[in-house]
């Protein structure tokens, strides 16, 4: 079977609801390209790209922000970092630590990477943990903070750390502070998830070892907690030359959407996300609905989700009925490793979406703004850090309010030009992989004392 | 014929080279935020001057890219958060280059957020559609690359080093050096002589173009001083 799902089918054009037509009824009827029931994507992951060097983001972010990089690493030549995570492959922080890792090496400053170990037993009571820190309801055990610490001793005893600033990732390996006490290293909690509203008990019994380490940081604002260790924002960010964000041909870009029946010569609107109530699909073809009684254009739903959650499937469902036998509306569930088509189908989009509930930091938006695409957000999470609202973008708060966003932007293509524009700029100076990699050297230099050349 | 226009045609060996550095910024949660107007009053006195310093001069460097309509934190806040356009208005028109102290700087957002409560009683307990968070600036100080022994160097220091050392030297270095000034206009008028260039470049408006406008437009007045 095709790994790759297209989900709505090539229905005739007849089959809107009369409530539905534009109201420029006598526009003539677009002819759509045949769509594909099968489109050729990749079956099984490819292999993995070398990581990029630092030369090659020289042409996204110019010869003096390189330099300027190097010389904030110059002092710390003879330096040396540990990284410290639970997972090496899947997940962003893994994903983000392939990257950082060989770049601040070609900085010279020597940076190791370890992942703990654990049991099953481990991992179901850090799962659990992980939700209960988002604001899910859970039971803390006796039980559950025993197997915690059995297996961060265990790996604070099989590790060791000889370096000069430890980073210790998420709270699965925050208990290895126990061994700072052997240690002249500056420490680190670089917390990845939403704490804005944690399950008291859990953040109770962390709470102890976060405040052992000489520093914290968080992925927004709101993230952060009332603690005595200084608090800094790293904003997560992109690497512009990974799959899902380089430049494209655009002989690419046409074959995908060839590929999904996407009609390049008419308006294209896109979210791109997993079938998960949180991103809120429905009201997005809602909104797509009722903009398009006053505009010409197509929705794409790009997202996955739905083949291995259960919960996903239901919502995909939901979307589908929402949709009903819709042309216009195009539905795609795609696997993981579908990063270029992705990419492709946010390129060749007139207007990108992500129509939020609640959101993290919504690293869907920065991808739709690097890519100068003027883009509509839910004021959710991490969003209003990117969007701008009438500055970066569009910030909306309902279905109805989006589906106006969709009709202004697409209908004043002149001011969703400088949205696209300025938005780009914002991930370049905010949110790239090059500006991480400028906030780790710099936090190092201020941790370790060294903060002039 | 404006003063901009009426730049020195001499050409003046610099008594000293210029050194390009640039400023890094790393930010800093502070356990301070406002939900109300009322609230960032009390905040806008009790932070530290790095906070003032990372919602002013900072943040319009991290939103160089915008034309128009950002000025500071504290006004877009107004605007976008507590709906109050009339004190947005005043509060963004707050020009940092006016201030060579954070503490009249503060003390300029504090009278003006005060008064604007005192005409407005109802208007400082009412909850903002999202919380304000103080944040801080720590910063570390950067060589370049790039120096210049000649107003040819100059030119071209301008034009290629980061917009963070255009940031560092035009627009924060008057916190510096405690003068309305800037360090390009500094050099130019005690180092080169050209007096007349000094003021030019200072004249420039930061809050009506991008910092990259910016950039061109002192390359522009300082190679009129070159002809």
């Amino acid at each position: 079977m095709d790994s790759v799902k297209q989900i709505a089918e090539n229905t005739p054009e007849t089959s809107a609801d009369s409530s539905d037509l534009p109201m420029a009824a006598a526009e003539p009827v677009p002819i759509r390209p045949e769509r594909r029931q099968s489109p050729r994507t990749w079956e099984t992951p490819p292999a993995p790209a070398p990581p990029p060097h630092l030369d090659d983001y020289r042409a996204i972010v110019g010869e003096a922000e390189l330099d300027e990089l190097r010389f904030l690493a110059r002092d710390l030549k003879r330096k040396s970092v540990k990284m410290v995570n639970s997972t090496a492959v899947g997940g962003g922080v893994a994903e983000m630590l392939n990257r950082l890792v060989p770049l601040l090496g070609e900085l010279e400053v020597t940076t190791h990477w370890d992942v703990i170990t654990g049991g099953n037993d481990f991992y179901e009571v850090t799962k659990a943990f992980h939700n209960a820190l988002h604001g899910s309801a859970y039971d803390l055990t006796r039980q559950a903070q025993e197997i915690f610490l059995m297996y961060n001793e265990q790996n604070r005893q099989r590790m060791q750390f000889p370096e000069d600033v430890v980073v210790i990732h998420d709270p699965q390996p925050a208990a290895l502070i126990g061994a700072r006490e052997n240690t002249s290293a500056r420490w680190v909690w670089r917390c990845h998830i939403d704490l804005s509203n944690p399950d008291p008990r859990v953040w109770g019994f962390l709470r102890p070892f976060i405040e052992q380490f000489d520093a914290a940081i968080f992925s927004s604002q709101s993230f952060a907690r009332q603690l005595p260790i200084p608090q800094y924002l790293f904003y997560p960010c992109i690497d512009p030359l990974s799959e899902k964000n380089k430049e494209l041909d655009d002989s690419f870009v046409q074959k995908v959407c060839d590929e999904f029946g996407v009609d390049r010569s008419r308006p294209i609107v896109t979210q791109v996300s997993r079938f998960d109530r949180l991103k809120d699909p429905v009201g997005v073809v809602q909104a797509f609905k009722l903009a398009r009684k006053y505009v010409d254009c197509q929705l794409v739903l790009a997202g996955g989700g739905a083949s291995d959650d259960p919960e996903g499937a239901v919502v995909l469902q939901e979307v589908k009925e929402t949709a009903g036998n819709d042309p216009d509306i195009i539905i795609l569930d795609l696997p993981p490793w579908c990063a270029l088509e992705i990419n492709a189908l946010q390129r060749a989009s007139t207007l990108v979406v992500q129509k939020s509930i609640k959101e993290g930091f919504g690293l869907t938006v920065t991808e739709a703004l690097w890519k100068g695409k003027p883009t509509i957000g839910g004021a959710v999470g991490g969003i209003p850090n990117q969007i701008i609202h009438k500055l970066t973008g569009a910030l909306v708060h309902s279905v109805e309010g989006c589906a106006y966003q969709i009709r202004y932007l697409l209908t004043h293509p002149e001011f969703a030009a400088q949205l696209g524009k300025n938005g780009h700029e914002h991930v370049k100076e905010n949110f790239l992989m090059t500006t991480n990699v400028r906030r780790w050297l710099l936090l190092f230099r201020i941790l370790l004392g060294r903060r002039t050349t | 014929m404006t003063n901009a226009t009426v730049v020195p045609t001499i050409q003046r060996a610099p008594a000293k080279p210029f050194f390009f550095h640039t400023s890094a910024h790393l930010l800093r949660i502070t356990r301070l935020k406002a939900n109300t107007l009322g609230e960032l009053l009390d905040a806008l006195r009790q932070c530290p001057d790095d906070a003032i310093f990372e919602h002013t001069f900072r943040t319009l460097q991290e939103h160089h890219f915008i034309r128009e309509g950002f000025s500071n934190d504290f006004a877009h806040w107004a605007l976008s958060d507590c709906n109050e356009p009339s004190l947005a208005e005043r509060l963004a028109s707050v020009d940092v280059r006016a201030f060579t102290s954070v503490s009249e700087l503060r003390e300029r957002f504090v009278q003006i957020v005060d008064s604007y409560l005192q005409r407005n009683p109802g208007v400082g307990s009412r909850m903002a559609q999202e919380t304000f968070y103080f944040c801080a600036a720590d910063i570390v100080i950067l060589p370049t690359s790039f120096v210049a022994s000649t107003m040819h160097e100059f030119a071209e220091g301008v034009r290629r080093v980061s917009l963070h050392s255009i940031h560092h030297h035009f627009i924060e270095a008057r916190l510096r050096i405690k003068l309305m000034s800037n360090d390009f206009s500094q050099w130019l008028h005690e180092d080169v002589g050209l007096t007349e260039t000094a003021r030019a470049l200072n004249r420039i408006d930061i809050y009506t173009g991008t910092l990259e406008d910016v950039r061109g437009q002192i390359v522009r007045i300082v190679e009129r001083a070159l002809i």
